[in-house]
Protein backbone atom coordinates (compact mmCIF):
# COMPACT_ATOMS: atom_id res chain seq x y z
CA UNK A 1 0.00 0.00 0.00
CA UNK A 2 1.32 3.43 -0.97
CA UNK A 3 1.63 6.07 1.79
CA UNK A 4 -1.13 8.63 2.35
CA UNK A 5 -3.87 6.74 0.52
CA UNK A 6 -6.56 9.23 1.52
CA UNK A 7 -4.63 12.21 0.18
CA UNK A 8 -4.19 10.29 -3.08
CA UNK A 9 -7.90 9.42 -3.10
CA UNK A 10 -8.85 13.07 -2.60
CA UNK A 11 -6.55 14.21 -5.40
CA UNK A 12 -7.85 11.52 -7.77
CA UNK A 13 -11.41 12.52 -6.88
CA UNK A 14 -11.07 16.24 -7.55
CA UNK A 15 -9.40 15.70 -10.93
CA UNK A 16 -12.57 15.41 -13.04
CA UNK A 17 -14.49 18.42 -11.69
CA UNK A 18 -11.36 20.52 -11.81
CA UNK A 19 -11.01 19.61 -15.48
CA UNK A 20 -14.71 20.22 -16.21
CA UNK A 21 -14.80 23.66 -14.56
CA UNK A 22 -12.93 25.58 -17.31
CA UNK A 23 -15.20 23.90 -19.90
CA UNK A 24 -18.27 25.03 -17.98
CA UNK A 25 -16.81 28.52 -17.67
CA UNK A 26 -16.16 28.60 -21.42
CA UNK A 27 -19.72 27.49 -22.18
CA UNK A 28 -21.21 30.23 -20.00
CA UNK A 29 -18.85 32.94 -21.24
CA UNK A 30 -19.70 32.03 -24.84
CA UNK A 31 -23.39 31.99 -23.91
CA UNK A 32 -23.14 35.44 -22.34
CA UNK A 33 -20.82 37.24 -24.77
CA UNK A 34 -21.49 35.55 -28.11
CA UNK A 35 -25.12 34.44 -27.82
CA UNK A 36 -26.05 37.35 -25.51
CA UNK A 37 -27.76 35.19 -22.89
CA UNK A 38 -27.91 36.93 -19.53
CA UNK A 39 -26.71 33.99 -17.43
CA UNK A 40 -25.50 34.92 -13.92
CA UNK A 41 -22.06 33.33 -14.27
CA UNK A 42 -20.86 34.33 -10.81
CA UNK A 43 -23.76 32.59 -9.07
CA UNK A 44 -23.62 29.60 -11.40
CA UNK A 45 -19.95 28.96 -10.69
CA UNK A 46 -20.19 28.79 -6.91
CA UNK A 47 -21.45 25.20 -6.74
CA UNK A 48 -19.18 23.63 -9.41
CA UNK A 49 -16.16 25.54 -8.15
CA UNK A 50 -16.52 25.31 -4.38
CA UNK A 51 -18.61 22.23 -3.68
CA UNK A 52 -18.37 19.66 -6.49
CA UNK A 53 -14.57 19.06 -6.37
CA UNK A 54 -14.64 18.64 -2.60
CA UNK A 55 -17.55 16.23 -2.79
CA UNK A 56 -15.80 14.19 -5.47
CA UNK A 57 -12.62 14.07 -3.38
CA UNK A 58 -14.43 13.15 -0.19
CA UNK A 59 -16.53 10.53 -1.99
CA UNK A 60 -13.39 8.90 -3.34
CA UNK A 61 -11.94 8.91 0.19
CA UNK A 62 -15.12 7.15 1.36
CA UNK A 63 -14.62 4.53 -1.35
CA UNK A 64 -10.99 4.15 -0.33
CA UNK A 65 -12.03 3.57 3.27
CA UNK A 66 -14.90 1.20 2.53
CA UNK A 67 -14.26 -0.81 -0.61
CA UNK A 68 -12.14 -3.45 1.12
CA UNK A 69 -15.08 -4.28 3.36
CA UNK A 70 -17.97 -3.72 0.95
CA UNK A 71 -16.33 -4.84 -2.30
CA UNK A 72 -18.39 -2.21 -4.13
CA UNK A 73 -17.13 -1.42 -7.63
CA UNK A 74 -16.05 2.19 -8.00
CA UNK A 75 -18.52 2.80 -10.84
CA UNK A 76 -21.50 1.90 -8.67
CA UNK A 77 -20.04 3.89 -5.79
CA UNK A 78 -19.82 6.95 -8.03
CA UNK A 79 -23.32 6.42 -9.43
CA UNK A 80 -24.70 6.87 -5.91
CA UNK A 81 -23.13 10.33 -5.56
CA UNK A 82 -25.94 12.19 -7.44
CA UNK A 83 -28.30 11.10 -4.67
CA UNK A 84 -26.43 13.54 -2.43
CA UNK A 85 -25.22 16.08 -4.96
CA UNK A 86 -28.50 16.72 -6.76
CA UNK A 87 -30.37 18.04 -3.70
CA UNK A 88 -27.37 20.06 -2.50
CA UNK A 89 -26.84 21.58 -5.95
CA UNK A 90 -30.54 22.33 -6.36
CA UNK A 91 -30.68 23.94 -2.90
CA UNK A 92 -27.70 26.18 -3.56
CA UNK A 93 -28.93 27.02 -7.06
CA UNK A 94 -32.36 27.95 -5.74
CA UNK A 95 -30.93 30.28 -3.11
CA UNK A 96 -28.64 31.93 -5.67
CA UNK A 97 -31.40 32.41 -8.23
CA UNK A 98 -29.86 29.96 -10.70
CA UNK A 99 -32.78 27.52 -10.46
CA UNK A 100 -36.44 28.51 -10.52
CA UNK A 101 -39.44 26.30 -9.92
CA UNK A 102 -42.58 27.01 -11.93
CA UNK A 103 -45.88 25.29 -12.56
CA UNK A 104 -44.52 23.53 -15.63
CA UNK A 105 -41.06 22.54 -14.51
CA UNK A 106 -37.59 23.68 -13.54
CA UNK A 107 -35.71 26.51 -15.20
CA UNK A 108 -31.93 26.33 -14.90
CA UNK A 109 -29.67 29.30 -15.65
CA UNK A 110 -32.77 31.24 -16.81
CA UNK A 111 -32.59 29.42 -20.16
CA UNK A 112 -32.86 25.64 -19.71
CA UNK A 113 -36.43 24.56 -18.97
CA UNK A 114 -36.98 20.98 -17.82
CA UNK A 115 -40.54 19.65 -17.37
CA UNK A 116 -41.18 17.85 -14.11
CA UNK A 117 -41.82 14.64 -16.08
CA UNK A 118 -38.18 14.64 -17.19
CA UNK A 119 -36.67 15.13 -13.74
CA UNK A 120 -36.49 11.42 -12.88
CA UNK A 121 -35.15 10.37 -16.34
CA UNK A 122 -32.68 13.23 -16.06
CA UNK A 123 -31.59 11.94 -12.68
CA UNK A 124 -31.04 8.45 -14.11
CA UNK A 125 -29.09 10.04 -16.96
CA UNK A 126 -26.88 11.78 -14.38
CA UNK A 127 -26.34 8.50 -12.52
CA UNK A 128 -25.29 6.80 -15.77
CA UNK A 129 -22.87 9.62 -16.56
CA UNK A 130 -21.42 9.48 -13.06
CA UNK A 131 -21.07 5.69 -13.31
CA UNK A 132 -18.92 6.04 -16.43
CA UNK A 133 -16.90 8.98 -15.07
CA UNK A 134 -16.11 7.16 -11.86
CA UNK A 135 -15.38 3.83 -13.49
CA UNK A 136 -13.13 5.10 -16.25
CA UNK A 137 -11.63 8.37 -14.99
CA UNK A 138 -11.54 8.23 -11.20
CA UNK A 139 -10.93 4.47 -11.22
CA UNK A 140 -8.04 4.83 -13.65
CA UNK A 141 -6.54 7.65 -11.60
CA UNK A 142 -6.83 5.53 -8.47
CA UNK A 143 -4.86 2.81 -10.25
CA UNK A 144 -2.25 5.32 -11.46
CA UNK A 145 -1.84 6.60 -7.91
CA UNK A 146 -1.56 3.05 -6.57
CA UNK A 147 -4.65 3.04 -4.36
CA UNK A 148 -7.03 0.82 -6.36
CA UNK B 1 -44.14 -54.63 7.85
CA UNK B 2 -43.05 -57.99 9.27
CA UNK B 3 -39.49 -59.00 10.19
CA UNK B 4 -38.82 -60.68 6.89
CA UNK B 5 -39.77 -57.56 4.99
CA UNK B 6 -37.64 -55.47 7.33
CA UNK B 7 -34.63 -57.70 6.68
CA UNK B 8 -35.23 -57.44 2.94
CA UNK B 9 -35.42 -53.68 3.16
CA UNK B 10 -32.22 -53.63 5.26
CA UNK B 11 -30.36 -55.68 2.65
CA UNK B 12 -31.61 -53.48 -0.17
CA UNK B 13 -30.47 -50.33 1.66
CA UNK B 14 -27.06 -51.84 2.38
CA UNK B 15 -26.66 -52.72 -1.28
CA UNK B 16 -27.71 -49.26 -2.44
CA UNK B 17 -25.44 -47.27 -0.10
CA UNK B 18 -21.66 -47.67 -0.43
CA UNK B 19 -19.90 -48.94 2.67
CA UNK B 20 -18.20 -46.29 4.79
CA UNK B 21 -14.64 -47.12 5.59
CA UNK B 22 -13.28 -46.68 9.07
CA UNK B 23 -10.53 -44.32 7.83
CA UNK B 24 -12.81 -42.29 5.58
CA UNK B 25 -12.07 -39.03 7.39
CA UNK B 26 -10.37 -36.38 5.19
CA UNK B 27 -6.68 -36.39 5.86
CA UNK B 28 -5.89 -32.81 4.83
CA UNK B 29 -7.06 -29.69 6.65
CA UNK B 30 -10.00 -28.16 4.80
CA UNK B 31 -10.20 -24.97 6.86
CA UNK B 32 -7.58 -22.94 4.89
CA UNK B 33 -9.43 -23.73 1.66
CA UNK B 34 -12.66 -22.62 3.32
CA UNK B 35 -11.03 -19.34 4.37
CA UNK B 36 -9.79 -18.79 0.80
CA UNK B 37 -13.33 -19.29 -0.50
CA UNK B 38 -14.71 -16.83 2.04
CA UNK B 39 -12.08 -14.22 1.16
CA UNK B 40 -12.49 -14.63 -2.59
CA UNK B 41 -14.22 -11.72 -4.32
CA UNK B 42 -17.61 -12.43 -5.91
CA UNK B 43 -17.40 -13.31 -9.56
CA UNK B 44 -17.40 -10.18 -11.69
CA UNK B 45 -19.27 -9.76 -14.92
CA UNK B 46 -17.40 -11.05 -17.96
CA UNK B 47 -15.17 -8.34 -19.38
CA UNK B 48 -16.85 -8.31 -22.79
CA UNK B 49 -20.33 -8.02 -21.26
CA UNK B 50 -19.16 -5.15 -19.07
CA UNK B 51 -17.69 -3.37 -22.10
CA UNK B 52 -20.92 -3.82 -24.05
CA UNK B 53 -22.94 -2.46 -21.14
CA UNK B 54 -20.68 0.56 -20.73
CA UNK B 55 -20.67 1.19 -24.48
CA UNK B 56 -24.47 1.07 -24.59
CA UNK B 57 -24.62 3.43 -21.63
CA UNK B 58 -22.20 5.83 -23.33
CA UNK B 59 -24.23 5.69 -26.56
CA UNK B 60 -27.37 6.44 -24.57
CA UNK B 61 -25.77 9.45 -22.91
CA UNK B 62 -24.51 10.79 -26.24
CA UNK B 63 -27.99 10.27 -27.69
CA UNK B 64 -29.67 12.14 -24.83
CA UNK B 65 -27.18 15.01 -25.13
CA UNK B 66 -27.79 15.15 -28.90
CA UNK B 67 -31.58 15.23 -28.44
CA UNK B 68 -31.48 17.62 -25.46
CA UNK B 69 -28.44 19.92 -25.95
CA UNK B 70 -29.64 22.05 -23.05
CA UNK B 71 -28.58 19.21 -20.74
CA UNK B 72 -24.90 19.97 -21.46
CA UNK B 73 -24.54 22.98 -19.12
CA UNK B 74 -26.52 21.14 -16.46
CA UNK B 75 -24.24 18.12 -16.74
CA UNK B 76 -21.19 20.37 -16.52
CA UNK B 77 -22.73 22.16 -13.54
CA UNK B 78 -22.77 18.87 -11.64
CA UNK B 79 -19.29 17.82 -12.77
Amino acid sequence: MKPHPFVRAYLAGIFTPTLALPILLTVFIVARIVIQISTPIEQVLIFPMAVVPSLFGLWNMVWQASHMRTGAPIGLHGAVLPLFMAPIGALIATHLGVLQFSAHGLTWFQVCSIPYALVVPGFLFAMAAYYLVWKYIVGTLNQVLGIA
Amino acid sequence: MNEQEQDGMKKLLQQALPPIADDAEEQRDLWPAMLRCMDAKPAALPQSLSLWFDGALMAGIVGVVAVFPSSIPLLLYYL
